[in-house]
């Protein structure tokens, strides 16, 4: 199981393994439990009205935000090393696929951990919300952990994907895709403004239900795994 | 045996030929000398060797197999690049660790001699070594893999001569202990050149040469003297560099049987020519000559 080598390779550095995501939530929760103790000062209607907000609260990206950096960095520094010591693409690609997950795993275990202790203690005492939020789920339990760690997990093949298509590419993919993305936000602009009943119909996609949401984000994942693997076994080291 | 073996193999980087039409062999358990100028083609073929970049056309076989995408070979295979990056944060312990399991012969206890000997500072980050020190990280690797096969490309830039001499002494005895095939590509030829057994030398992406290595250090002779008499002499031989100074010339040429009597008794001075100064003499004479 030489695959097992790429595993070892990305726990050499534990600091950004787990380090630097495990302070960066530290940090950001820290922000929102003085953020807390500071409305709440204010009284109690202040209080409820920052509980109904901050459902939308990011700062739970400070997490995922290195995760994603993560997928960049597993393709751009891992990869080229991993093909130097004598490893194939495939083993890189299985052992790779193996660290994703397991960083999946943990990253949403400990998030829905975080909300377990959050509800029950009504937001640390301080009526804060930092792990029950939107874009972690603010339903049941077992959501949170489902959507986590789909979120995760397509952040770090889509990092990987990208980070596989510029080394394949060159400059020209991020030019493509940018002009692409770009045409993209024009289209949609154009349809809101010059089209009857566009506007209502991009609402009702995006207000659609947390089951269709999951589908989605799973499918953008399942296709950033996919591109990541065709990519991947035809990806030279220059 | 035959280690390597490659049929018509080409690579084209978009209108560049880095390697072309090429069909070379390799003995087993030999030290072979792969030399040429900068981009003569030499990194591209060893990384085509190793898997790490796709031929666009052509055959290769490595200890009997295709390379690609081939754990039995790559497991025997080792490739120790100058260019080779490592992650943030990696230690040279890390990476010898890490090499350690991918190695089925790898000898820890000459890893840990070549640390010490080296004077490596294995915790420290790999971003805040020197340049030799990072070239040595790639030597331990490549010496305690004792894998097979394995590439050495340019594994010494930036080490200081006593560094550079411990290298060769280690290949030398560790090879005469572990016969494995070793593939060494380097500009400092006159330094490797007493343990090289065969060379190639490529020239912009072909075959220039592909020869023992003996053959190669007596294949070429030096004359010098009053310039007249080195042109009488060399008239009509295959003259590799001829340099004028004032009355006095010298003129490298191919030798021919006898040569060496025969510009003695014509009273020149005449000296062996170095491997080094063979393979700059031919590659020049090559980009020389007139396109047919």
């Amino acid at each position: 199981m030489r695959s097992r080598n790429v595993i070892d390779m990305h726990l050499v550095n534990r600091m950004q393994a787990f380090g630097w995501p495990l302070i960066a939530v530290a940090f950001a929760l820290a922000i929102m439990l003085a953020v807390g103790a500071i409305v709440g000062s204010r009284g109690p209607e202040a209080q409820a009205e920052m509980y109904y907000g901050l459902q939308w609260n990011g700062a739970i990206f400070a997490l995922l935000g290195p995760l994603i950096g993560y997928g960049f960095t597993s393709m751009g520094q891992y990869f080229p090393l991993a093909l130097g010591l004598g490893l194939t693409r495939r083993e890189f690609a299985t052992g790779l696929s193996v660290v994703f997950l397991g960083n999946a795993v943990i990253y949403s275990v400990l998030i829905t951990v975080g909300k377990t202790i959050e509800k029950a203690t009504e937001g640390f005492g301080l009526s804060i919300r930092f792990f029950d939020v939107f874009y972690t789920s603010t339903g049941a339990p077992w959501q949170t952990l489902l959507q986590t760690f789909l979120l995760i997990l397509t952040v770090l093949f889509l990092g990987a994907a990208i980070t596989a298509a510029v080394l394949r590419f060159g400059q020209v993919f991020l030019w493509v895709a940018a002009a692409i993305l770009a045409l993209i936000g024009l289209g949609i602009l154009s349809g809101v403004l010059l089209l009857d009943g566009f506007g209502r119909a991009l609402l009702d996609v995006l207000t659609m239900g947390w089951g269709p949401w999951m589908v989605a984000i799973a499918v953008i994942g399942a296709v950033s795994a996919g591109a990541w693997l065709v990519l991947v076994r035809r990806t030279q080291v220059s | 045996m035959t280690a390597i073996e490659t049929r018509n193999l080409t690579k084209h980087f978009r209108d560049v030929a880095a390697i072309d039409d090429v069909s070379l062999s390799f003995a087993e358990g030999r030290v072979h000398g792969l030399l040429g100028r900068n981009g003569a083609g030499k990194t591209t073929l060893m990384k085509l060797l190793t898997g790490q970049i796709f031929a666009t056309s052509g055959e290769m076989r490595v200890l009997g197999q295709s390379p690609l995408e081939n754990p039995q070979v790559l497991a025997q295979t080792c490739f120790i690049q100058e260019s080779q990056k490592y992650p943030d944060g990696f230690r040279p312990l890390d990476v010898l660790r890490i090499a350690e399991g991918l190695y089925p012969a790898w000898d820890q206890e000459l890893a840990r001699e070549l640390i010490a000997d080296f004077r490596l500072p294995e915790k420290r980050a790999i971003k805040k070594l020197s340049r030799g020190q990072l070239s040595a990280v790639g030597i331990i690797l490549g010496l305690a893999s004792r894998a097979p096969l394995t590439f050495f490309d340019e594994p010494y830039l930036g080490l200081d001569a006593v560094a550079r001499r411990l290298f060769f002494d280690h290949l030398l005895a560790d090879f005469a202990d572990h016969p494995r095939t070793v593939i060494l590509s380097t500009h400092h030829i006159d330094e490797v050149s007493n343990l090289l057994e065969h060379v190639v030398l490529l020239d912009e992406g072909r075959v220039a040469i592909s020869e023992e290595a003996e053959t190669l250090q007596n294949a070429a002779i030096e004359v010098s003297g009053r310039r007249d008499e080195v042109m009488a002499f060399t008239a009509g031989a295959d003259v590799l560099h001829l340099q004028e100074i004032g009355s006095l010339a010298t003129s490298t040429l191919h030798a021919e049987p006898g040569s060496v009597e025969r510009a003695r008794a014509a009273g020149l001075q005449v000296a062996p020519v170095s491997l080094q100064n063979y393979i700059v003499h031919r590659t020049t004479a090559a980009a020389a000559a007139p396109v047919a």
